[in-house]
C-alpha cells in the first residue's frame, strides 16, 4: 500500500487568494455548500458545463440539465436538491435522463433532508429553514448565458431520441475572451 | 436544543454495542498487526472523537507503534468564521516522513475532513497512507475515499457515543448509540 493508493483530491491544501469571485447562486443552500467546499479547500465550479438530456425531430435541444457543482480535482458533479420532496420528482427525472445518456458522468444528488443532515453535522441546523426551499431562493439577477462547446466532452451513451447526443456544453456568463479564459473566469479563484 | 443532558433518556437506540465494538477493534488490530508484520507503525488520532477508538485499538496491535494527535477545526466551529477556512488546530508532533501512517478516524461521513488530511498529510510525505475509521456512514458520502479498515458501516442516522458527540456531549458513552431527534430538533 502506498500514497498511489488513495486518489487525493488535488495538491496539498494551501490558502486560497483573499479575493475570490464568486458566482451568483441561484440558492441560498448552493451559497452554503460553496463556502463548505472553500473551507476544506475542495475546488469547484458553479454550473460549468450544461448536459442536453432531449430533442426534437429537427435536432434541436428542448430540455437540458446543469448540475450545480462540479468538483474537478475529484471529477464528480453534485447537485443540490432542497426542495420539498414532492417537488423534486421532476428533477429525478432529469438526473435519470442524464445518467441515461452520459453514464460516464459522475453525480450525488444532495436532497433537502441530506443538507439538513450536513447542517446538523456542522451545528448550524437552526439555519437550515432559511437556507432550505422556496425561502433559500434568492433568484438574483443573472446575466444571460451564452453557450460554448465544452472542449473535452463526457463520453455519452446512445440517446433514444438521437445517434448520439451532443456533448455536454460550457456554460459562462460573458461573450468576449478565449474559450480557455472563459472557462476560467466561471471557476472561483481559490 | 434540550437544557439537560441526558445519557440514557437521549439515545433513541444502541446502534453498536460495547462488546461488538470491543470484538471489531481486536478483529481490526489483528487484521492490521499481520498487514504491517515486520514494520513500525504511526497511528494518528484525529481529534477528539477517535480517541477511545485508537486509545483501544494501538493496544490489541502487536507490531511496534508510536502514535500522534491532529485536530482540525470543523465548520461551523467557533473559528469558521475569522477565516473561512479549515485550519490545523493540532498538528502532528513529529515527522512522519518515511513511515508507514495510519490515520484513526471515529466516522466517515462526507469524507470533507479526511479529504483535507489526507491531502495535508501526504504532503508529509509517509511511506505509505491508510485510512482506519470505526464506523463507516456510506450515504452521506461527498468525497469518495479509499478505507482500508473499517469497523462498522452504519445507516444514516445520527450517532453520539464511544467518542462521537453532540455539543461535546455523550463522547463518554461506552457503545454507539443513536440520539433521539428530539434532543436537536428544536437546536438554535
Amino acid at each position: 500500500m502506498t500514497l498511489e493508493d488513495h486518489p487525493i483530491a488535488g495538491p496539498a491544501p494551501s490558502a486560497p487568494p483573499g479575493d475570490i469571485t464568486r458566482p451568483p447562486f441561484a440558492h441560498a443552500s448552493e451559497a452554503e455548500m460553496a463556502r463548505i467546499l472553500d473551507f476544506y479547500a475542495v475546488r469547484w465550479e458553479y454550473e460549468p458545463h450544461v448536459f442536453p438530456i432531449l430533442w426534437n425531430l429537427q435536432g434541436s435541444v428542448v430540455e437540458s440539465f446543469s448540475p450545480d457543482f462540479y468538483l474537478p480535482d475529484l471529477d464528480v458533479y453534485l447537485e443540490m436538491t432542497t426542495l420539498k420532496q414532492r417537488l423534486v420528482r421532476k428533477k429525478n427525472r432529469k438526473l435519470r435522463r442524464l445518467k441515461e445518456l452520459y453514464p460516464s458522468i459522475r453525480i450525488k444528488l444532495f436532497y433537502a433532508r441530506d443538507f439538513r443532515a450536513l447542517m446538523l453535522k456542522y451545528g448550524k441546523l437552526a439555519l437550515v429553514e432559511s437556507l432550505s426551499g422556496s425561502l433559500g431562493q434568492v433568484m438574483p439577477e443573472r446575466p444571460e448565458e451564452i453557450l460554448v462547446v465544452a472542449e473535452e466532452p463526457v463520453a455519452a451513451g446512445s440517446a433514444p431520441d438521437a445517434a448520439s447526443p451532443p456533448p455536454p456544453v460550457s456554460t459562462t456568463a460573458r461573450a468576449s475572451g478565449s474559450r480557455r479564459a472563459r472557462r476560467a473566469e466561471a471557476r472561483p479563484t481559490r | 436544543m434540550k437544557a439537560t443532558v441526558d445519557l440514557v433518556e437521549d439515545i433513541g437506540e444502541v446502534l453498536v454495542t460495547e462488546n461488538q465494538i470491543q470484538a471489531r477493534v481486536a478483529e481490526l488490530g489483528a487484521q492490521i498487526s499481520a498487514d504491517y508484520a515486520g514494520r513500525k507503525l504511526t497511528l494518528v488520532s484525529v481529534l477528539k472523537g477517535s480517541l477511545p477508538f485508537m486509545a483501544d485499538l494501538m493496544r490489541v496491535i502487536t507490531v511496534p507503534v508510536r502514535i500522534d494527535l491532529m485536530e482540525v477545526s470543523s465548520y461551523g466551529g467557533a473559528t469558521t468564521e475569522s477565516s473561512g477556512l479549515v485550519r490545523i488546530l493540532k498538528d502532528l508532533s513529529a515527522s512522519i516522513e518515511g513511515e508507514d501512517v495510519l490515520i484513526c478516524e471515529d466516522i466517515i461521513d462526507t469524507g470533507l475532513t479526511l479529504n483535507y488530511l489526507i491531502r495535508y498529510l501526504g504532503g508529509k510525505k509517509p511511506a505509505s497512507l491508510r485510512i482506519c475509521t470505526l464506523l463507516d456512514k456510506p450515504a452521506r458520502r461527498l468525497v469518495e475515499i479509499n478505507v482500508d479498515y473499517t469497523g462498522f458501516t452504519i445507516p444514516d442516522q445520527f450517532v453520539v457515543g464511544y467518542g462521537l458527540d453532540y455539543n461535546e456531549h455523550y463522547r463518554n458513552l461506552r457503545f454507539v448509540g443513536v440520539l433521539r431527534p428530539e434532543v436537536y430538533s428544536s437546536a438554535g
